[in-house]
């Protein structure tokens, strides 16, 4: 799974430095650079080519679509990772919060009950002993 | 709650409400979570058979359900990646996480038009196939000798560059100390100037070839910044 990753990794940065060298000859070109021209725009329609072919090992890839936010921003896409980490983190610590809080909720509402109402409490805890599942 | 529907000839106190069925009998209901009997014959009827209204069962509770409690990034094994992403200070930079790709890639996509959004938004004709130029095609491709204006240039500066730039006036200034003091008020006079004139470049230009043209402007301050000095330091 991860060759298939490289190899596009490779591919894509060979295709860029092809581009970036026919940049340069571009930028101040000279007639006797014509061959490497041309021999570069080949190079580069080839490039497609190969990266074209390799679309069909990538079709079960899912890229999420905030990545894209961050990488149109000039971010690292490795913020989006620590992003989701955090919010993770926090959603997770947030519901464990209000799980405690309830159970404590339930707790002193017992306690309470139990003062007010001591013999209906004693048949509350009876049948819920009973129905509790082992 | 004792809902009792009666016909109303049948209404004593000998007639039971739960029809033929002894009262004794708790008929357990199917689903198991309502501690009511309705029971559906001649006399239909809803009787509350337990002493709390509504009460209902406590749902069953798998030992290894998945809960709010448990902590999720210990359950997952995300330890080593949170530590990873998350205590180490990493670079936000786009330029820190592919190095190798030439040019300034830290400029948002939107100046530009190579954002990904609009690769989304509009995407590109796709399912030709492409194929490679012919002899006839690539004679389009005969271009005039010479540099391309400075407008066009791409500009394939990294932006460490300007770090190292930076550098070296301080390397300069360190040999004489009246060249720092000199050249700091000159600095603190021309930086709101530089900044405006950037701005301007880049609203005239509005492509990312600017940054040779920053650079040439600062070559040529920095040689006139010199040639003052030079100027100066007779007179004192």
């Amino acid at each position: 799974m991860a060759d298939r990753f490289e190899n596009l990794e490779e591919q894509l940065e060979r295709f860029i430095e092809n581009t970036r060298q026919l940049g340069i000859i571009v930028s101040d070109f000279q007639p006797q650079g014509q061959n490497a021209l041309n021999q570069k725009l080949q190079t580069m329609v080839q490039g497609m080519q190969e990266i074209d072919k390799m679309k069909g090992q990538m079709q079960d890839v899912h890229v999420p679509l905030e990545v894209f936010e961050y990488i149109d921003q000039g971010k690292n896409p490795n913020l989006y990772t620590k992003h989701c980490l955090e919010k993770a983190l926090g959603k997770n610590e947030q519901v464990k919060g209000k799980i405690d809080a309830f159970k404590k909720f339930k707790a002193l509402l017992v306690l309470e009950l139990s003062d007010v109402f001591p013999k209906e409490m004693a048949n509350y805890r009876a049948m819920r002993g009973d129905d509790r599942p082992a | 709650m004792n809902d009792q529907i009666r016909r109303p000839e049948q209404i004593s106190p000998k007639s039971s409400p739960r029809g033929s069925i002894s009262p004794a009998y708790q008929r357990p209901d199917s689903s198991g979570t309502l501690k009511t009997t309705i029971s559906l014959g001649k006399v239909p009827s809803v009787l509350h058979s337990g002493p709390f209204y509504l009460m209902k069962e406590m749902p069953v509770s798998v030992g290894n359900e998945i809960t709010g409690c448990t902590n999720l990034i210990e359950h997952y094994g995300l330890e080593h990646t949170y530590n990873k992403f998350c205590n180490k200070k990493g670079k936000e930079e786009l330029s820190s996480f592919l190095p190798h790709l030439p040019g300034c890639i830290d400029t948002p996509g939107m100046q530009d038009n190579s954002s990904l959004h609009s690769l989304i938004e509009k995407p590109p004709i796709t399912g030709k196939e492409i194929n490679s130029l012919s002899n006839t095609a690539l004679t389009s491709f005969r271009l005039h000798p010479g540099p391309l204006p400075e407008q066009y240039r791409f500009m394939s500066q990294m932006p460490t560059k300007k770090k190292h730039k930076h550098k070296r006036k301080r390397e300069s200034g360190t040999n004489g100390a009246l060249q720092e003091t000199t050249d700091n008020p000159a600095d603190s006079h021309e930086k709101p100037a530089k900044h405006k004139k950037t701005g301007k470049a880049e609203d005239n230009t509005k492509e990312p070839s600017g940054g040779k043209k920053e650079s040439g402007r600062r070559k040529k301050k920095n040689k006139k910044k010199k040639v003052k000095d030079k100027d100066e330091e007779p007179q004192s």
